[in-house]
């Protein structure tokens, strides 16, 4: 506990730029990923069981207002953990782009965005 | 002579030498390149082809069962089985920078993968059974 009270306040206060920001949002997407993975997983369990308990939750875990607007989050999450991914293979196995690994942050950032913006705009069109 | 024993086990290492968490480090790098292709095709079919709002029950059994249903249900076993890999791993990897309390660290490491054993087991059953099937298995739903 006092770990993470110092890592949280470490990942605040150290000024590591790309790199360390990189970092902070790959683990925190991973988590975010992984927690939606365990209700997406239970949701399909649902779907096997029968239809009427999966229409509850096609209704209220995936097509309600809030879960349209988590929805946004999780495609974030997952495009940019995809991307950033993709960035950590490139410098591991070809060590001497490691000195662009700035550049690349921000480009992989560009790339998320060019993707994101269009698909949040479908996901929340709905909503209004 | 046995005092020599830890030096002689550390002047043995080689660096570079495959080991465990070696090999956990590379399982996390392909799983990733592969899952870059079929997570984020999975993603983006799903939530902009066929849209959230008509996965319905019908709809995943007409994947499920169609002409293409093995591909498809083959498709998102490998979801399942990489994508629990990766992400228990990826848990671990967390639970260790912040928890170092080993009791602690045990018990927080079964239970994220014992949940995730049971997950692991309740998602094959959904996809070898076909959406409906458990339930007509059980007698219910």
């Amino acid at each position: 506990m006092a770990a993470l009270v110092e890592s949280i306040y470490k990942g605040i206060t150290y000024r590591g730029a790309e790199g360390q920001w990189a970092w902070i949002l790959h683990r925190a997407s991973g988590l975010g990923i992984a927690l939606f993975l365990y209700m997406h997983i239970v949701s399909i369990f649902v779907a096997a069981i029968g239809p009427g308990p999966y229409a509850w939750v096609h209704a209220t875990l995936y097509t309600s207002p809030p879960a349209k607007v988590l929805e946004v989050f999780l495609l974030f999450g997952v495009l940019y953990h995809a991307a950033n991914g993709m960035r950590i293979i490139i410098i591991d196995f070809f060590p001497t782009l490691g000195k662009y690994q700035r550049t690349i942050v921000r480009i992989e950032l560009v790339l998320v965005a060019v993707v994101l913006v269009p698909a949040a705009i479908i996901t929340l069109h709905s909503l209004f | 002579m046995t005092v020599t024993t830890g030096r002689a086990a550390r002047v043995k290492t080689r660096y570079g030498a495959p080991n465990h968490e070696g090999r956990i480090w590379l399982f996390m790098r392909l799983s990733g390149l592969v899952m870059f292709v079929t997570v984020v095709f999975h993603l983006l079919y799903m939530h902009m082809v066929v849209r959230v709002e008509n996965i319905t029950f019908e709809n995943i059994d007409a994947r499920w069962s169609g002409p293409a249903g093995l591909f498809w249900r083959l498709f998102d076993a490998s979801l399942l089985f990489i994508g629990m890999a990766h992400g228990m791993n990826g848990v671990r990897f967390s639970i260790n920078d912040y928890v170092h309390n080993r009791f602690l660290n045990l018990m927080l490491t079964g239970i994220v993968y014992g949940i995730g054993g049971l997950l692991i087991l309740a998602g094959s059953l959904a996809i070898i059974f076909g959406v409906g099937g458990l339930g007509r298995l059980i007698g219910m739903g």
